[in-house]
């Protein structure tokens, strides 16, 4: 079964309306949740994503959050945490010790190997001694050498992003992708995400390899409007999509 | 001089470094929470080379076409020992020089214009704008786009619009529109000129110009530099050299190039980054332009206006301005994020020069090789003579490259 990971920023475009779609969302459909825990710095997502990062930061209530955590906890549905290094990384240690105590089962940092790489192999080692999945980011201009690296240090998916930021229109290349990761990382699990941008994308990256997609940007333009069905349709066809193949 | 037949030097791909980076690349960032500049180089870059701007591919195929234009305008450049200027400086090793002012416009750039005008045409746009500082970016654009049948619109830093008049005849005689920036035909320029109207310009100004022209009139925009793309098409310096040495079993032990954004001297360098770890490898700026010693290295704006992403790069500033030297080209705040990089982390050394130095080493490199270099490529001259002073007794083989000729400049030796 091919992975669906559908991405939320806390507290966007407001605490009730965002736990609307979440406990409407069905959880036999998905397989893994990411939560974006709002930055100062979004600096890696497009406009879409950095208005919910600003407005989340305004909203988000951790005692509001803390029951829907152990909703998808005891659904079995493991929960990722988006959150960039500029804002954890002088507390890195009680964040990931909160975390923990919420229910996750890792962390994706998007600007920890680009803009802090020095420090990365030292947070990495940190969260494998603590059993938490460190989830590495890596994009097109993501080095080889740092790939297989990086990739050696960690035994999780890796989220592969497709383009400089979410939710942009910048040409990428499917193949010549999917070529390279299933070389450089053969027998790995690969979601791709980043602005995806049509389902016959998400058909081929899978035809070649990948193993899932994380989905942001459209389902925070849904969230925008309070679109719930429509945020449902599209929960259900992206996995109707992934399921063919 | 080397001699051998075309084919065997020019190469057959472009070489692009970001796969083999120490570190990650950082992307480009939107510099305004509600909109994306990163998604505006949809509109105003020809698709093809957006593609390789995002690209993680080590090599990038050269299309025949362009290939062809390459050996039209004058392509391999020659790459000559200058046993004379070795004589002089009474230097036991060897002194190579890559003479990219044998191009048709005189300069490097013609390399990567004849290679954006090539995309832009397959798509049928209206035409092509860009932004000259020393006049032979805009030289390469006029003539790249005079090949393809394409208008030009030619935004010319104003005061070296002023110190240059024979550029813009040159520019002209190409079918080129030029007109000094800030300029009326922007909304931009227009503010700029309403608040100074003696405004000397910069390299920042002329591209939120012509950014703001293709937009408003489906031209697209022609990188002259820092945008990896541009770098990538400028590797057929590089890669020719690379041939060219190797034919003649010489390996570099010293690369020195100049820098403006970094387009002659990554295309030159980067080629030797995967497999010459042992190389020396030095970029050479102005003494007023000391963005490598006293720029920050952070996220920065590529232009003034703000219209292009921002870029994480050694910079003094989007709003830098500055001194009115001679080397139009090496007036530019920043330096291409991969270059920046790469001097982040010690792989690329950087040397600052004055104009007087600079003076002095193309006086002397005229005299011993007869070439008049241009008053950027006198930067590399410079370093490179300092160098061999420094390293008297060392007998290296070091190869400089001398990025275009200097015979429209020389009113800086009235």
């Amino acid at each position: 079964m091919k992975n669906l990971i559908p991405y939320f920023t806390l507290g966007y475009p407001d605490n009730n309306t965002l736990k609307d779609f979440l406990m409407a969302m069905p959880v036999n459909k998905i397989n893994y949740i990411e939560f974006g825990f709002p930055s100062d710095d979004p600096r890696y997502d497009g406009p879409t994503i950095r208005i919910t990062h600003r407005v989340g930061n305004q909203n988000f209530n951790d005692g509001f959050y803390k029951p829907i955590f152990q909703y998808f906890k005891s659904n079995g549905i493991k929960m990722y945490s988006l959150s960039y290094y500029s804002d954890i990384g002088p507390k890195f240690e009680d964040f990931i010790s909160y975390l923990i105590s919420r229910g996750f089962s890792g962390i994706i940092i998007p600007d920890l190997i680009i803009d802090y790489y020095s420090e990365a192999e030292e947070k990495i080692s940190y969260l494998n001694n603590k059993n938490f999945e460190y989830i590495p980011f890596f994009s097109p201009s993501t080095p080889d050498h740092i790939i297989k690296k990086i990739a050696e240090m960690t035994s999780s998916w890796i989220y592969y992003g497709l383009q400089p930021s979410t939710g942009i229109d910048i040409p990428y290349e499917i193949d010549y992708t999917t070529e390279r990761i299933n070389q450089l990382l053969p027998g790995r699990e690969i979601t791709y995400g980043f602005g995806i941008k049509t389902e016959e994308d998400i058909k081929q990256l899978m035809k070649n390899g990948g193993s899932g997609v994380a989905i942001g940007s459209y389902i925070e333009k849904m969230l925008e409007k309070n679109d719930k069905k429509g945020f449902l349709d599209y929960i259900n066809k992206i996995r109707g999509v992934l399921d063919d193949e | 001089m080397i001699s051998a037949i075309n084919s065997e030097i020019i190469p057959e791909n472009w070489y692009n470094v970001i796969p083999d980076l120490p570190e990650p690349l950082p992307p480009p960032k939107d510099s305004k929470a509600e909109f994306s500049s990163i998604n505006l180089l949809n509109k105003i870059l020809p698709k093809e080379v957006l593609r390789q701007e995002f690209t993680f591919k080590r090599y990038e195929k050269i299309p025949d076409e362009v290939i062809e234009q390459y050996e039209q305008i004058g392509r391999p450049t020659p790459l000559i020992r200058a046993k004379n200027l070795e004589k002089y400086l009474d230097y036991g090793g060897k002194i190579f020089y890559k003479f990219e002012g044998a191009t048709a416009t005189g300069s490097h750039k013609i390399n990567t214009a004849i290679a954006q005008a090539y995309y832009a045409k397959n798509e049928g746009v209206n035409g092509v704008t860009t932004e000259t500082g020393a006049g032979q970016w805009g030289s390469a654009t006029a003539l790249a786009a005079s090949l393809y049948k394409l208008p030009a619109q030619i935004f010319m830093v104003k005061v070296s619009f002023i110190q240059k008049p024979l550029r813009k005849i040159v520019m002209n005689l190409y079918n080129g529109n030029v007109v000094p920036s800030p300029s009326n035909l922007t909304e931009y320029g227009r503010k700029i000129l309403s608040e100074n109207p003696d405004h000397p310009g910069t390299l920042g100004i002329g591209i939120s110009e012509a950014v703001e022209y293709a937009l408003d009139h489906d031209y697209r925009y022609m990188v002259a530099s820092v945008m990896n793309s541009a770098l990538t098409h400028q590797s057929v310096i590089g890669l020719e050299t690379k041939k060219q040495l190797e034919l003649i079993g010489e390996h570099a032990d010293v690369l020195i190039g100049c820098v403006g954004g970094g387009s002659n001297f990554g295309g030159f360098t980067f080629p030797f980054i995967p497999d010459h770890p042992d190389t020396e490898i030095i970029a050479t700026t102005a003494d007023e332009v000391p963005k490598f010693s006293k720029g920050d290295y952070k996220y920065d704006l590529m232009d003034s206006a703000g219209v292009l992403p921002e870029v994480r790069m050694y910079s003094l500033g989007a709003d830098f301005v500055p001194p009115t030297i001679y080397a139009g080209g090496l007036r530019y705040h920043g330096a291409s994020p991969s270059l920046s990089l790469l001097i982040n982390k010690g792989r690329i050394k950087s040397d600052e020069v004055n104009q007087e130095e600079v003076k002095n080493a193309i006086r002397t490199f005229a005299n011993t090789q007869g070439i008049i270099a241009a008053p950027e490529s006198g930067h590399a001259i410079a370093t490179m003579l300092n160098y061999v002073k420094a390293h008297k007794n060392e007998k290296k083989t070091i190869v400089v490259n001398v990025s275009g000729h200097g015979l429209l400049d020389l009113s800086i030796f009235q």
